[in-house]
C-alpha cells in the first residue's frame, strides 16, 4: 500500500486502558483503575518515538495496549490505515508479523529450554509463511549474524550467554518476521552501561538499514535523548508533553518535564561545582486510585495556582510542542 | 576535602583486601588486593560494572561475606586503628550498625515485612544504646522526622508495604543513622527508585552527612550519580581497583582506558540538548568482563583495551602511588 511520506506508521488515538479492581464486597460495584487515559500519539516511519515517565506512569501499558498485548477500553490504533483494535483474532495474528516487541529483561523473555536457533526461528514457524525449513534456517543464520552473534552459537541455550548477548537474541527474534514497528520496552535497563552502548548502537544501525520504526519505552532520559527523534512524557496515565527531541530537551514546556530533567543524574554536573540538584521535586506522585480533580501534577508543581487544582489542562500547542499545562514554561 | 598534602587519618582504611570464593571452577578471588581509604565527612564513590566486586567490598567491611563459600583471604580493614577483617563475630555485632552502617539497594527486601518500621528502628537503637524502650520510640519518631518522612508520628506504626519505595528507603536511612555511625555504606541506594525520588534521597544523604559527619561509601554503577555525589572515586574492574582519585580528576581527566570507556559510552543528558540532528553513535567497550575463574595473567582489561601491548598480557599493572592513582601500563607511559 503506497503511503505519503509523513503518514504515521502507527497512529494511536484516544487510547484508554482500565484495570478492574477487586470488589470490596460481593454486591459492591466494581471500580476500575484508569491506567492510561486518553492517550494519542503518532509514530512516523523510520523514526523513534520515546515514551518516558516514572514507574506507574503507564508507558508500558500504553505500548502494550497499542499492539494489543493488553485489552484497551477505548480508542483506536491505526496501522497502515486499519484499526488494530477492531481486527478479528486471525487478522490480528497475521498482522503481528509487522509489529514486534523487545522486552526489558533478557533473562526472563527467552525460553530457557530452547536453543538460540529455535528461539529466533519460532516467529517464522508461527507465521506459516510457507517457507521451507531450509529457508527459515538460512534466515535465522542471517539474523543472528546481523545482530552480532556467531554462527557456532546457534545451538547454545540462553543461560550460556551474557545479558547483552541475550538481548541480541531477543532483537534477532523480533526482526525475524521483518516487522515495520518494533516496541522496545526498556531494552537496555537491565544491562551494564558498556553493554548498553553496544545494544543502543545496534538498534540504531538496524533501524537505518531496515527503515524500522521504534516505539521506545524508557525511564532513562539520557538514553531517550540519544536514541529518540520524538518524545512523549507521561505522568499518571496521560501524556503531559510531546515534542521532537530538540524541543523537548532544549526547551521543556511542562514543569514535570523540567523537573525530570533537573532530577536525572548527569555526567555534565559536578559535585565540586555545586551544580547538582537545584530543584528537587517534592513528594511522591499521587495514588492512581484517587486521582486529583485538576492537574495530576499540581501537588508537586512549583508553578501551581488555584486553577491547576480545579481544572485539568488539555494538551495544546505551545511553540510547536504539545503540552498539558495551564502555565507552560517559556510560553 | 581530604588531599595528599593535608594527610588526615582515614576513618576506614582497606589494605590488600582479598576475598576468595570456593566454586566448581576452583578458588576464585572476588576481591584481589583492594586498597581504599575513606575520610571523615567525604563521599567516596565506588563504581564499576556488575561483578567487579563493589558490593563484595561493602560486605567485607560489614563482616558479611557469605561464609562458606566465601572468606576474607588476606589484607586488612582498619577501622579506628583496629583490624576488623580479623575481628570476632561478637565484636562485629557490636560495631555493625553502630559505627559502620549500611543502606541496601532494595528497601522492600531489606526491611522485615512483619514488623512496623518503628519497631525496626527501635530494635536498632536498643541493640546498641543504653536507653529505655519508651525513649527509643521517641527517638524513632525523631529519626523519621529527620529523614523527612511526612506524618512521622503516624507512620512510625506503618508496615513496610504501606510505604512507597522512596519512603522505605528513608526508613532504611533512619535505621542506618540511628547510632550516628562514622562510616555509612550505601550500596546502590537509589537504583530501584525513580529519578525524582533518587534526587530526594541524594539530597537527604548529603544533609545527614553534614549533620553527623559520617564518611559515605557510595557504591553505584551510575557515573551520573558519581558526578553528583562523590568527592573521590574508585573505579573497580574484575575485583581490583584500577583507578582512584578526586571525582573531578576521574571524570574530566580519566587515565585508565576502562574509565575512559565507561564515561564515553554513556549518553550524556544535556549534551547538545537542543541539537536537531541525531547524535553520533556511542563509543563502545568491546566484549565483556572476563569470568573471575579465567582471569588472564596480566591486566584483566587487556582483551577489551584499545591501548593494549605485549607487556599488558604478561605483567599485572599495579596502582601508582600519587594522588590520582591508576593501574595501567599505557597510562603510566602517558604520565611519564
Amino acid at each position: 500500500m503506497p503511503r505519503a511520506p509523513d503518514e504515521p506508521v502507527l497512529d494511536v488515538r484516544r487510547l484508554s486502558v482500565r484495570f478492574a479492581l477487586p470488589k470490596p464486597t460481593l454486591f459492591a460495584r466494581r471500580s476500575h483503575l484508569r491506567a492510561v487515559r486518553d492517550v494519542s500519539f503518532a509514530l512516523q516511519p523510520g523514526r523513534t518515538l520515546g515514551l518516558v515517565g516514572e514507574s506507574g506512569s503507564g508507558k508500558t501499558t500504553t505500548a502494550m495496549a497499542a499492539i494489543r498485548l493488553l485489552a484497551a477500553a477505548e480508542g483506536e490504533v491505526l496501522f497502515r490505515g486499519r484499526d488494530l483494535l477492531k481486527l478479528d483474532a486471525e487478522a490480528m495474528r497475521a498482522e503481528r508479523r509487522n509489529v514486534q516487541v523487545i522486552f526489558q529483561d533478557p533473562y526472563s523473555s527467552l525460553n530457557p529450554r530452547d536453543r538460540v536457533r529455535t528461539i529466533v526461528r519460532e516467529p517464522l514457524d508461527l507465521m506459516r509463511g510457507g517457507e521451507s525449513m531450509a529457508a527459515r534456517e538460512a534466515r535465522v543464520a542471517e539474523l543472528v549474524r546481523e545482530v552480532g552473534l556467531r554462527h557456532d552459537q546457534l545451538d547454545l541455550f540462553p543461560h550460556q550467554f551474557s545479558g547483552g548477548q541475550r538481548q541480541r537474541i531477543a532483537i534477532a527474534r523480533a526482526l525475524a518476521t521483518n516487522p515495520q514497528v518494533v516496541v522496545c520496552d526498556e531494552p537496555v535497563s537491565a544491562l551494564d552501561v558498556a553493554i548498553q552502548a553496544q545494544i543502543l548502537n545496534l538498534l540504531r544501525r538496524l533501524q537505518d538499514e531496515r527503515g524500522l520504526s521504534y516505539l521506545f519505552i524508557s525511564h532513562d532520559l539520557g538514553v531517550v535523548q540519544h536514541i529518540c527523534d520524538d518524545v512523549a512524557v507521561m505522568y499518571l496515565g496521560q501524556i503531559v508533553e510531546q515534542a521532537d527531541r530538540a524541543s523537548l530537551f532544549g526547551q521543556p514546556r511542562h514543569p514535570y518535564t523540567a523537573t525530570l530533567l533537573a532530577a536525572a543524574p548527569s555526567l555534565a554536573r559536578r559535585k565540586s561545582a555545586r551544580t547538582a540538584r537545584q530543584h528537587v521535586p517534592r513528594g511522591d506522585p499521587p495514588s492512581p486510585f484517587r486521582l486529583p480533580a485538576g492537574c495530576t501534577f499540581a501537588a508537586r508543581c512549583p508553578r501551581a495556582e488555584a486553577r491547576c487544582r480545579e481544572a485539568a489542562p488539555a494538551l495544546r500547542d505551545v511553540g510547536g510542542t504539545r503540552v498539558a499545562c495551564h502555565f507552560p514554561l517559556g510560553g | 576535602m581530604p588531599d595528599t598534602q593535608a594527610a588526615p587519618e582515614p576513618v576506614l582504611s582497606i589494605r590488600g583486601l582479598e576475598v576468595a570464593f570456593e566454586t566448581r571452577n576452583g578458588t576464585v578471588n572476588a576481591l584481589d588486593g583492594i586498597d581504599l581509604d575513606l575520610f571523615a565527612g567525604e563521599t567516596l564513590g565506588v563504581v564499576g560494572e556488575s561483578g567487579c566486586g563493589k558490593s563484595m567490598t561493602a560486605l567485607a567491611v560489614m563482616g558479611l561475606v557469605p561464609n562458606p563459600p566465601g572468606r576474607i583471604a588476606g589484607g586488612r580493614i582498619l577501622f579506628a586503628g583496629e583490624d576488623i577483617a580479623q575481628a570476632s563475630e561478637r565484636r562485629m555485632c557490636a560495631l555493625r550498625g553502630r559505627d559502620v552502617a549500611m543502606i541496601f539497594q532494595e528497601p522492600m527486601t531489606s526491611l522485615n515485612p512483619v514488623f512496623t518500621v518503628g519497631e525496626q528502628i527501635v530494635e536498632a537503637i536498643l541493640l546498641h544504646q543504653d536507653v529505655a524502650p519508651s525513649a527509643a520510640r521517641t527517638m524513632a519518631v525523631d529519626l523519621l522526622r529527620t529523614v523527612g518522612l511526612p506524618d512521622a508520628e503516624r507512620r512510625v506504626g506503618a508496615y513496610p508495604h504501606e510505604l512507597s519505595g522512596g519512603m522505605r528507603q528513608r526508613v532504611m536511612i533512619a535505621i542506618a543513622i540511628s547510632c550516628r555511625p562514622k562510616v555509612l555504606i550505601a550500596d546502590e541506594p537509589t537504583t530501584a527508585l525513580d529519578v525524582t525520588v533518587q534526587a530526594q534521597i541524594f539530597e537527604l544523604m548529603e544533609r545527614i552527612q553534614a549533620e553527623i559527619g559520617a564518611a559515605i561509601m557510595l557504591i553505584t554503577h551510575d557515573m551520573g550519580a558519581i558526578a553528583e555525589m562523590a568527592d573521590r572515586v574508585a573505579v573497580m574492574y574484575a575485583g581490583r581497583v584500577v583507578e582512584q582519585g578526586s571525582a573531578d580528576a576521574i571524570l574530566d581527566r580519566p587515565l585508565h582506558p576502562y574509565t575512559r570507556g565507561l564515561i564515553d559510552c554513556i549518553p550524556v543528558l544535556g549534551k547538545q540538548a537542543g541539537a536537531a540532528q541525531r547524535p553520533p553513535p556511542l563509543s563502545e567497550i568491546p566484549g565483556v568482563v572476563p569470568p573471575l575463574h579465567a582471569l588472564p595473567a596480566g591486566c584483566a582489561f587487556a582483551e577489551r583495551c584499545p591501548l593494549v601491548h605485549a607487556r599488558c598480557r604478561n605483567e599485572r599493572p599495579v596502582l601508582t602511588r600519587s594522588g590520582h592513582r591508576v593501574a595501567c601500563h599505557a597510562a603510566e607511559r602517558e604520565i611519564a
